[in-house]
């Protein structure tokens, strides 16, 4: 390993609308290091490695490439440098198949100088590099077709076959299962060991440690500082993130629970869940474990009228119901706050008061009449209660950060008055801090005797949250367990389909 | 409020586009600022601004209406064809309004409960509209219509035409009703997320419905005021109003991705659109100049619009 940075970013300053983005950082990386950038949303982590794969230009500052300084005008001009990465926006073309994507741009000629695509080649090379990542997918299949996960690694493979000498992986792991984690570290350690400089964003405390060498911390665009990870604690990481100490990450008081709110027998969604017996009381929260594709947000789709149910009864309050719409399951006293709050939860482009009571607005206003003031003073009363950072009410959403956002899509369901609220990964990109203000809101609604159901990929979120946990394994509850009763070790490999779980009677 | 005052530098600059507009015209022609033309030209921008309200509407909801020419030119014909068999004048005006009415409910259908792409749902419609109209008229031109049914193209109440004061009054109407109306803000949180929209219990289905509705009812009040004015009904009629009533929402600030923009936009766009033709005329500008002109005013207009907005943010 080479101690003379490869790239390296002196005094960025990056302007946006309203905010600094970036106020004077400081970034350089090491051929055969991985550098792991943190940073609470808003903090320009996205920002900074934005500019170092010359998506955007910075205002000030500047870049040196092995030392020279260099000019980076566009995503072109950093390939041509061997530096390539994978942003957090999604970047390929839906209706282009695998292959075609993989080699956007630089498709193998059949002949030489002229423009006939070698498709033959195409694919096999591409079969190539999807199998070093063990995976299987047919070259031929528009990407479009793939869930998240998958496009996620044809995205990675892409930038991989161009073999860079700097490669930048903006939270790569977002949408990953755990198994295409470990081989996404497996490859990652391989280019370490080619002398490839990393340069790694994440704020998943787990996995930087388990990959990175150094850490630099941003927050509120600033530089914070740049750490040995073996020199420091994950409680002195998240102080840096921060700027202060969380002391509860999950804070539950527990009590016991009350009436049932919600009971599924036998219930059957389409595509989804089986036969799933499940039990929600008031003033519970209760934890759906499993992988992506286990069936978890199918079943919740099914309770909230999404999908058709095929069989099965749902109960609310004891009363059998047969959901159909949101509408209906609204009115019934249900809110889901959904996985994908960009695509489900917000009108990005409106402001924050009309997102607040874009589910609401008919239980103020009875009469059909709407008055704008009020909808801003009840906008008002949420920003301060959930700690929403925005300038003013009129701010449109798209400019909040994710943690912000996630919290105007809570106000949105808590102004319901919704008793049977359902968190579909709750806090899925949002950071450390906005995390744990989640978790006690959470935490108050169920001392406030609501039901929550709360799906979650984090482990440590589902057994720190949950009174009681489901477990789901390919489209079948497996398992359940009470609080307590559950730990890591045990829920993974119900999840996996490899442990044997005792399933408790639910009722 | 500072962002209050951001919000209306888009408008504020449409009404200076409009007075600049003005100000042009009257240095170049001493017959632009009189009495008599500034009616003229409201009242002949009176047909596009009604037809753009129910475009407006539907645009909101990221939808489209190819059918408000076709339908513009039916319910024309249908009711010329009502009247002229000596039916009396409200009983043929509702049938008129109901084809009209009608249409847009079964574009809604098609868009809304079949999933129809709203391009090609309301393109089928266009055709569909104007085939009937070509039945109904059989290649004739109809005139000649019963003076109190002309009234409401021709007359005046005081110094103000008819069709003036018709057309402030749905103006005002569908401006109350999205933004003032709980299903108002519904079809504006349509256009901005459908999905979010769904999931936040607004009726989807419902919606899309009634905006393309509204826009077949709008079209179709279009046409019955066309007839009135001209005297006359032909097939040919609804032709400019589609491009234009595009244009004017358009320039008036509406997003055609939804969710975005208001009907007093869409009445500054159908005025400028007007505005421009007008000036021509006065100047005497051939009328084979006049689409080039119009092309290029459209485009600067939409551009400089959202110049503002990028600047607004």
């Amino acid at each position: 390993m080479s101690s003379q940075p490869i790239l390296e970013a002196r005094g960025i300053v990056k302007q946006f609308p309203g905010v600094r983005a970036l106020d004077g950082v400081n970034f350089d990386v090491r051929p055969g290091e991985v550098h792991v950038l943190i940073g609470e949303n808003g903090a320009g982590k996205s920002t900074l490695s934005k500019i170092l794969m010359g998506v955007i230009a910075a205002d000030e500052g500047e870049i040196l490439f092995e030392g020279r300084p260099i000019r980076l005008r566009s995503p072109l001009d950093a390939r041509q440098h061997g530096i390539g990465g994978v942003y957090q926006e999604f970047m390929l073309v839906p209706w282009l198949n695998v292959a075609q994507n993989i080699f956007l741009n630089r498709e193998p000629r059949r002949w030489k100088g002229l423009p006939f695509v070698d498709h033959r080649r195409m694919h096999e090379e591409s079969r190539e590099i999807l199998s070093a990542f063990g995976l299987e997918v047919d070259t031929r299949l528009p990407v479009k077709h793939l869930d998240t996960a998958l496009q996620q690694m044809v995205e990675i493979s892409k930038v991989l076959s161009t073999s860079p000498r700097v490669l930048v992986l903006d939270e790569p792991t977002a949408m990953l299962t755990d198994r295409e984690v470990s081989r996404l570290f497996e490859r990652i350690e391989e280019l370490r060991r080619q002398g490839v400089a990393i340069v790694y964003i994440s704020h998943r405390l787990q996995e930087i440690r388990k990959i990175g060498d150094r850490v630099t911390v941003l927050r509120d665009g600033r530089y914070v500082g740049t750490v040995n990870i073996r020199d420091v604690s994950d409680d002195q990481l998240v102080e840096m993130m921060v700027g202060r100490s969380i002391s509860q990450m999950y804070p539950r008081s527990r009590r016991a629970p009350g009436a049932e709110a919600l009971r599924l027998q036998g219930f059957s969604v389409k595509g989804g869940p089986q036969e799933a017996d499940f039990v929600v009381r008031y003033g519970e929260i209760v934890g759906l474990a499993g992988l992506v594709g286990a069936g978890r947000t199918e079943l919740v789709r099914g309770i909230f009228g999404i999908d058709p149910i095929q069989k099965g009864e749902l109960l609310i309050d004891g009363r059998k119901v047969t959901p159909r719409s949101p509408n209906q399951m609204i009115q019934l006293g249900v809110g889901l706050l959904s996985e994908d709050r960009k695509r489900f939860g917000l009108a990005l482009k409106s402001p924050v008061h009309w997102n607040t009571v874009m589910a609401s607005l008919r239980r103020h206003f009875p009469r059909g009449v709407v008055r704008e003031r009020k909808v801003q003073s009840i906008a008002r009363e949420y920003v301060e209660k959930l700690r929403i950072v925005t300038p003013s009410v009129l701010r449109q959403v798209r400019y909040l950060s994710g943690g912000n956002q996630q919290k105007v899509v809570m106000a949105k369901w808590l102004d319901t008055k919704a008793k049977i609220l359902i968190f579909d990964e709750p806090t899925r990109g949002i950071d450390v801090g906005a995390k744990a203000e989640v978790h006690a809101l959470m935490d108050q609604l169920a001392q406030e005797g609501n039901a929550i159901i709360m799906i979650s990929s984090d482990l440590p979120e589902v057994l720190g949250m949950s009174d009681r946990i489901y477990v789901l394994f390919q489209k079948r509850i497996v398992g359940e367990f009470k609080h307590g009763e559950a730990n890591q070790e045990k829920i993974a490999s119900l999840m996996l389909g490899i442990g044997t779980g005792v399933k408790t009677n639910a009722s | 409020m500072n962002r209050n005052v951001r919000a209306l530098i888009a408008p504020i600059f449409r009404l200076t586009f409009v007075a600049a507009l003005c100000i042009a015209l009257t240095i170049m022609n001493e017959n632009f600022l009189t009495w008599t033309n500034i009616i003229n030209v409201l009242r002949q921008a009176t047909l596009l601004v009604i037809v753009g309200l129910g475009l407006t509407a539907v645009i909101l909801t990221a939808g489209i209406d190819l059918s408000v020419g076709g339908v513009l030119a039916l319910v024309g014909c249908t009711t010329a064809q009502l009247l002229k068999s000596g039916l009396p004048i409200p009983v043929a005006v509702l049938i008129g309004l109901a084809v009209g009415t009608a249409v847009g409910f079964l574009n809604g259908v098609m868009v809304g409960v079949i999933k129809l792409p709203p391009f090609v749902a309301t393109y089928g419609a266009k055709w569909i509209a104007e085939g009937l109209a070509l039945l109904l008229m059989q290649g004739q031109i109809i005139f000649g219509f019963p003076s109190s049914y002309r009234w409401v193209g021709v007359g005046y109440v005081g110094p103000i035409p008819v069709p003036i004061i018709l057309t402030a009054i749905l103006v005002l109407a569908f401006d109350f009703f999205l933004t003032k109306t709980v299903v108002g803000r519904d079809i504006y949180a349509l256009g901005s997320n459908r999905d979010a929209a769904y999931y936040s219990g607004v009726s989807v289905c419902k919606i899309t419905i009634l905006v393309y509705t509204l826009s077949g009812l709008t079209a179709g009040i279009a046409g019955l005021l066309m007839t009135a004015r001209l005297d006359a009904a032909e097939l040919g009629m609804g032709e400019p109003f589609l491009m234009q009533g595009i244009a004017s929402v358009v320039m008036g600030g509406t997003s055609l991705l939804g969710g975005e923009g208001r009907v007093t936009g869409t009445v500054i766009g159908a005025i400028i659109l007007t505005l421009v033709v007008n000036g021509l005329n006065l100047m005497g500008v051939p009328a084979l100049w006049h689409q080039i002109v119009l092309g290029a005013v459209i485009l600067t207009a939409v551009f400089i619009d959202l110049q503002m907005k990028k600047w607004a943010n």
